[in-house]
């Protein structure tokens, strides 16, 4: 039997999302450089509240992240989802570095919120809607992560961390009314439609948005690729230890 | 299904453990609740009697956790989850079995802790039993639903223990406040505020879906 | 001629990123014993799981079960017994309570009945009313038989029946198995026992890190031919290579 060991398919192509990730990473980079700059200029020229004092600019900061923490997990579940239904591991990459980079935003949102709440109502914490509801956004992420971290076997975390995610997912409304019937709606500035906000507002806000989104884009484009390049040395190295004759796994 | 269930039942009929350690728990909640916050008519008593429904959901969420965590240690003791899994047909129903059980175990420590409580704070819970009874069995169904899947779940994790509250917590917020604001109002006003009620059955409904869809994928291997 | 069995074509099994199984194509005819031997780690608890249904192969075609129900997991779990190395039983059901529920859960119609029927014919009325825990691994092993045969499966599959058995009781496991062997059904069974399988075996598969050879009869019915395969697969095992897909 002289024939050469079958070689796997550890040579993968690169995945499409990945290639995808991959060539985002550099004009991502760049675009958020440019929102960062005008984002920046417009917040500094911006006027000051009338009532809130400078504090108020918090606003071009603690909204955008809001945006981009809750369109991280509801990617994270998206990732998780579609992990099941088609077990491309993929997919399960996606999920964790939605996961990873909306964590960020969710602390930076909650490290923005008593900031500004301090600011403007005195106290550094307040029970209300928003900030309750992303205090447990923030706590769901982290029991994400920690499942993922404490469980053995990529395959099995993977499976597990989605099924914690779409429950996550599914519990946001839910808690969002849960929090509104225990009386939270009290404090939190209303609503900032395009009417509300002061003259002068509406720009820095819109650059804020964008840029977070933006900021959101480029590492998550970022840590996918980590991710791939990862499984994919993971792959090379137990193809190479197999073939040299050790076990590749343990019963 | 419902073999999963007499089995759960029967195993629990013989050890005790489950429902001996959720009950005792109850019971030290009740007592530690009566020293930490006197309600009687003195000073700060009417606040106390105020926070008595949460301090109760909080007794009970935590006993339902103690319980969880035991669910599904029974089943790895020679593989036994393996040998469930084997049976053909849709493994939702496995996860119903042990659901129910664990419902049932729940609702008989609601009982026992309900009773303790209104004993320790001289609440007259009988005119309002049924409605009562009612809220419990909704809020257990919430606790023991999603409970159940996270319970597969983190039986396969390490630091088994601690994992499934860390899971559970965040997800049960709004069974807890659902339960909490049902049972306050029940209480102070004599009838069961309708969104409480509302919320309460939504998050039931929408936790048995995807408990039982999820569950075949914390089976799988 | 009956449809085969089990019938694989490019079974595959990764963890992460380790391979447990290469792809491997196989075809057990109905009534066929096929012993899987290798080493520790080689890979035969993989594949007899995925044949049971309880896990997911990552790539490949896998039809078990000769009514053409094999393509559905859910079904497929129907014709098939397993015996784990692990026994399965609840150790605080008595081993008659476990075989009723296992009736229940495969939908047996008169579980209870089957239960004793199933009791006597294993010769284990004297202890059904024993708790499985405190059963010896003997007698554990023939309540976990009855256990995977309460719903009368076509295919059996054992993994590592023989180890931790006294010479007494391997001797009668196999006995049982060439018993039910002779009465018709598929067997693949895992074991280290060369012996044993040079026996029993219809054919073999050689599993080693992954790897797999498919034994013909002549060489599974000797001992010695058996040992001399074994040796050199366990030295070079990429060079294993029969039915394994290119």
């Amino acid at each position: 039997m002289s024939t050469p060991p079958p070689t796997l398919s550890t040579e993968a192509p690169e995945d499409g999302l990945e290639r995808l990730a991959r060539r985002a990473v550099a004009p991502t980079g760049w675009l958020l450089l440019a929102c960062a700059i005008v984002w920046g200029l417009l917040v500094v020229q911006a006027p000051e509240d009338a009532v809130q004092g400078i504090v108020q600019k918090i606003l071009y900061v603690h909204p955008p992240c809001a945006f981009a923490a809750y369109l991280g997990f509801f990617l994270t579940a998206l990732g998780g989802a579609v992990y099941l239904a088609r077990r491309d591991p993929a997919w399960d990459r996606f999920a964790i570095s939605a996961a990873e980079v909306g964590v960020l935003f969710c602390a930076l949102l909650l490290a923005t919120g008593p900031i500004w709440g301090k600011g403007t109502w005195g106290r550094w914490w307040t029970w209300d809607l928003r900030l309750t509801l992303s205090l447990l956004l923030f706590l769901v992420y982290v029991a994400y992560l920690l499942l993922r971290s404490f469980t053995e076997g990529d395959e099995r975390t993977a499976r597990f961390a989605a099924v914690y995610g779409i429950a996550g997912l599914a519990v946001i409304p839910l808690n969002y009314f849960a929090i509104d019937l225990a009386g939270g709606r009290a404090l939190h500035p209303e609503n900032l439609g395009g009417d509300s906000l002061g003259e002068g507002m509406g720009w820095p806000f819109l650059a804020g948005v964008v840029t977070c989104l933006v900021a959101f884009g480029h590492l998550f484009a970022r840590r996918l690729e980590v991710a791939g390049l990862r499984d994919r040395r993971a792959r090379e190295a137990a193809e190479a230890a197999a073939a040299a004759g050790e076990p590749a796994w343990d019963t | 299904m419902w073999a999963v269930l007499w089995k759960d039942l029967l195993i629990e009929w013989r050890s005790r453990d489950r429902v001996l350690a959720m009950g005792v728990f109850a019971l030290l909640v009740v007592v530690i609740f009566h020293f930490a916050a006197p309600a009687g008519p003195a000073a700060g008593g009417e606040a106390t009697r105020e926070h008595l429904p949460g301090l109760l959901w909080v007794a009970y969420v935590f006993a339902a956790i103690l319980g969880l965590n035991r669910a599904f240690a029974l089943e790895l003791e020679n593989e036994a989850l393996s040998g469930l899994a084997l049976a053909p047909g849709e493994r939702g129903w496995i996860y119903l079995g042990k659901a129910a059980a664990s419902l049932v175990l729940l609702v008989a420590v609601q009982a026992l802790a309900a009773l303790a409580f209104a004993l320790a704070f001289d609440l007259d819970l009988v005119p309002v039993l049924l409605p009562f009874s009612g809220i419990a069995l909704l809020g257990a169904l919430g606790l023991a639903s999603i409970g159940t899947l996270f319970s597969a779940v983190a039986v396969r994790t390490s630091y088994r223990e601690v994992m499934l509250p860390l899971l559970l917590l965040p997800l049960l917020v709004p069974v807890l406040l659902g339960a909490v604001r049902a049972t306050h109002g029940l209480l102070a006003e004599g009838t069961v505020p309708a969104d409480a009620l509302r919320l309460l059955a939504v998050t039931d409904a929408v936790f048995l879906i995807v408990s039982f869809l999820g569950f075949e994928y914390v089976l799988d291997e | 001629m009956s449809p085969p069995a089990i019938v694989a074509r490019g079974l595959e099994k990764r963890f992460g990123a380790a391979v447990a199984l290469r792809p491997l194509d196989l075809e057990v005819a109905a009534g066929e014993l096929v012993v899987v031997l290798g080493p520790n780690g080689a890979g035969k608890t993989t594949l007899l799981r995925m044949l049971a249904g309880l896990s997911r192969p990552s790539a490949g075609h896998l039809e078990v079960g000769a009514d053409g129900s094999g393509g559905d997991r859910r079904a497929r779990r129907r014709g098939v017994g397993l015996v784990a190395h692990a026994s399965l039983l609840y150790p605080a059901l008595t081993a008659r309570e476990n075989l009723v529920l296992a009736g229940r859960l495969f939908g047996v119609p008169d579980a209870e009945g089957r239960a004793d029927a199933l009791l006597a014919e294993a010769e284990l009325e004297a202890c059904a009313s024993q708790r499985a825990g405190a059963l010896s691994r003997g007698l554990a092993q023939r309540v976990a038989i009855a256990r995977a045969l309460v719903h009368d499966p076509p295919i059996l599959l054992l993994d590592e029946p023989f180890s931790g058995l006294d010479p007494r009781a391997a001797e009668a496991l196999e006995a049982r198995l060439a018993g039910l062997h002779r009465a018709g059904r598929t067997i693949v069974a895992s074991t280290h026992d060369l012996e044993r399988a040079a026996s029993l075996a219809d054919r073999a598969l050689l599993l080693v890190r992954g790897f797999a050879a498919l034994l013909p009869r002549e060489v599974a019915r000797s001992r010695a031919a058996l040992e001399e395969r074994y040796r050199n697969g366990l030295a070079s095992p990429p060079r294993l290579a029969v039915g394994v897909r290119p």
